[in-house]
């Protein structure tokens, strides 16, 4: 290491000290900056240090970071990690250089496992080599700076290029990652839970991105299909077809709001989190577990003795409601959401909170691409919508079939429209800034502590 | 029992398919539901013939720059039963992309030329255009609010296009743009009206926040099939969604 890295790393470190350790403040992007500005080759000073692993694509890259994380850990790695607001190449920096690693007394060498934003994904192997590229999935989402997914996807190519070394592992149930032209070695994990007597062939629902093969452009038929445009596809037109998996997940066996169950290559798993998409994030950490030989019954354990992790649908009681608080942010996650609530056993009413701020996106159009009329194959009892864009949700409500709702024009009220719900259980589906509006709601009346 | 059905033809639904564009169809069937009209949805896609005899309404979305450039290229075998449909005043509505490949060609934001089928008389050129005065080489998106020249209607939608379209000069604006940018930012002009073809770059849906819009079209289509009945009376009836 040269002086330069030496004096950028150490004061990178104490700004880091300073903002984290003594005013609180973590996720900060001013470490990193220092650290550039004194020394703009300090990441491939360092690299030898550790192997990096990038995680990147548009959906779960910060669960599946942490689990990936608790995964290595479990298999007697020292990992470093980033938090999900630092994953453009200052944060990034920024972690690496401040990063606090006890030395390795079994041998093996730390990993860094980092969340990356996926136009950051070039400028950071600009600077260093990772050993392996993650990429969880790619859909199009309204507050989508880079336009198209395919234009999402050339820019992480584009970092990939620059380290041919590394192996990608890919999700290969998304058509969109057999296409590119690099020479990286690919392994892929998905989906393998139905028999092919049960195969259901035909095309994705109408309303599906990213469905064209990329050998002849036509459109791509499915075996089966878990969400989206994920799952087992073919060509109808050539041989073209889902690659050969590596990991796969093997049975479903239980579907809750609250937890699955599920095998992955056999090994009986269980998350403390509800929804189809997340098997997809504990299926990306066993991936990378199994690639750094972390054994099936260590990746298990690191699974269950990390819940707390999962935490991100947090259980809130407002006078007797059983309140569940979920994210609602673009069509596909919108309807994983539905999905999840389509293995809700009890009765349940739902709220839903729609803002069109700049960080929930500007457009409200994408509500009509989310498949609200599912919710009639659910228990569903009654639905009340909200937010600063109430009429757009309600007539969305309304047009799915629910004429009957109570709508909350002013978030100040949420509380009461909770209260009001004839059921216990209350779902309450928020875009981003209707979230913090709604948590501050809660949070002042009592309901749950703090911010967020 | 109802005995009226309307087909609905979604032109490349499953590739064309941006923004919401199917909730079009979702409120187009609304309205016809609550005055017991049936509809029936048809996707014609990539190898299928679109039968110009077969459908009372079309709709046709935007998609992105890939799957345009690839419809675009299925489109030379349906030019002659699109062309007929529209000329013999079968009601479409074509949004963003759907509404480029109408008219003559397209300038992708690459710079590379795609072909419309010239069943109408626009041409959309790209956001980095010499000509261009206003936010040139920058996307056109916000809202917009626009007013049909005709009946004084306000339209309210969210716009979000790199292409600048430019009318012909058999074809009117759909609206004067009253805020937003509208077909180029230029010349006020918001879409197009020709015949029974609606052209808009309005994402929103157009139908779903323009009550007033997806009934007139629906009383078009169903005059046009079931002709002799006051289908207007019997929406008037309906309340309509508009914000
Ligand atoms: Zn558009």
């Amino acid at each position: 290491m040269t002086l330069r890295s030496i004096v950028a790393r150490a004061t990178a470190k104490s700004a880091h000290w300073f903002l984290h350790d003594v005013m609180h403040r973590g996720g900060t992007s001013l470490p990193g900056k220092l650290a550039v500005a004194i020394d703009p080759n300090i990441l491939k000073s360092i690299q030898q240090d550790f192997d990096l692993v990038i995680v990147t694509g548009t959906n779960g890259k910060t669960l599946t970071t942490a689990l990936i994380t608790r995964v290595l850990q479990a298999g007697g790695y020292e990992v470093i990690t980033n938090h999900s607001g630092s994953n453009m190449i200052q944060g990034v920096t920024g972690t690496l250089v401040t990063r606090k690693i006890k030395p390795s007394s079994n041998g093996k060498k730390p990993i860094a496992v980092l969340e990356v934003d996926e136009a950051n994904v070039e400028k950071i192997t600009h600077a260093i080599k990772p050993k392996m590229f993650v990429l969880t999935n790619i859909f199009r989402d309204q507050l989508d700076r880079y336009g198209e997914i395919y234009t999402t996807y050339d820019k992480i190519i584009a970092g990939i290029k620059h380290a041919p070394e590394a192996v990608v592992l890919a999700n290969g149930d998304s058509p969109l990652f057999t296409r590119g032209d690099f020479p990286n070695e690919r392994r892929y994990f998905g989906f393998n839970h139905i028999s092919p007597e049960n195969y259901t062939p035909g095309p994705a629902p109408i309303n599906t991105d990213g469905i064209l093969s990329p050998t002849d452009h036509t459109v791509l038929n499915y075996d089966f299909i878990t969400y989206a445009n994920l799952g087992k596809y073919f060509s109808n037109s050539d041989d073209f077809a889902r690659p050969n998996l590596r990991y796969q997940v093997t049975s479903i066996d239980k579907l809750t709001p609250n937890y699955s169950t599920f095998a992955i290559d056999g090994t009986p798993l269980r998350i403390e989190i509800g929804g189809l998409y997340n098997i997809y994030n504990a299926l990306t950490a066993f991936s990378v577990g199994r690639e750094f030989d972390v054994s099936p019954e260590q990746i298990k354990t690191a699974f269950e003795s990390n819940a707390q992790i999962f935490g991100r649908q947090e259980a809130i009681h407002v006078d007797g409601k059983d309140v569940t608080i979920v994210l609602i942010k673009n069509p596909v996650g919108t309807n994983s959401v539905i999905d999840m609530m389509l293995t809700e056993d009890h009765e349940f009413s739902l709220l839903i909170l729609l803002n069109a701020n700049y960080a929930d996106g500007i457009d409200t159009s994408w509500i009509w691409d989310a498949e609200f009329e599912k919710l009639h194959d659910t228990n569903i009892k009654a639905v009340a919508t909200g937010g600063e864009r109430h009429k757009d949700i309600s007539v969305r409500l309304k047009m799915a079939g629910f004429e009957d709702q109570a709508t909350y024009k002013d978030l100040a009220t949420v509380v009461q429209a909770i209260k009001a719900m004839p059921t216990e259980k209350v779902y309450v589906a928020a875009t981003y800034t209707a979230m913090l509006q709604l948590r501050q709601q809660l949070g002042s009346a009592g309901f749950i502590k703090g911010g967020f | 029992m109802s005995t009226y059905t309307l087909s609905f033809a979604h032109l490349y639904g499953d590739l064309m398919n941006t923004y919401g564009d199917y909730g079009n169809f979702i409120a187009f069937n609304y309205y016809a539901k609550k005055i017991g009209v049936q509809t029936e949805y048809h996707l014609v896609s990539l190898d299928d013939k679109f039968d110009a005899e077969a459908f009372d309404f079309a709709l046709f979305g935007g998609g992105q720059d890939y799957e345009e450039s690839i419809v675009a290229e299925d489109l030379k075998y349906k030019v002659d039963d699109i062309k007929d449909y529209i000329e013999n005043n079968g009601p479409l509505l074509a949004i963003c992309g759907g509404f480029q490949l109408l008219g003559h060609y397209i300038e992708m934001a690459d710079g590379s030329k795609v072909d419309g089928i010239s069943v109408m008389d626009h041409y959309t050129t790209n956001m980095y255009q010499d000509n261009l005065t206003v936010l040139k080489g920058q996307r056109l998106t916000g809202n917009i609010v626009i007013k049909n020249n005709d009946t004084h209607e306000e339209y309210h939608g969210f716009e979000n296009h790199q292409g600048r379209t430019f009318l012909g000069k058999d074809e009117r604006a759909l609206g004067t743009v009253i805020s937003g940018n509208g077909n180029n930012g230029m010349d006020k002009t918001e879409g197009v009206i020709y015949k029974n073809v609606y052209g808009s770059y309005f994402h929103g849906p157009i139908f779903t926040r323009n009550g007033n819009l997806a009934k007139r079209l629906l009383v078009t289509s169903l005059e046009r099939k079931y002709p002799g009945i006051d289908w207007h009376s019997q929406l008037e009836a309906i309340e309509t969604e508009s914000f």
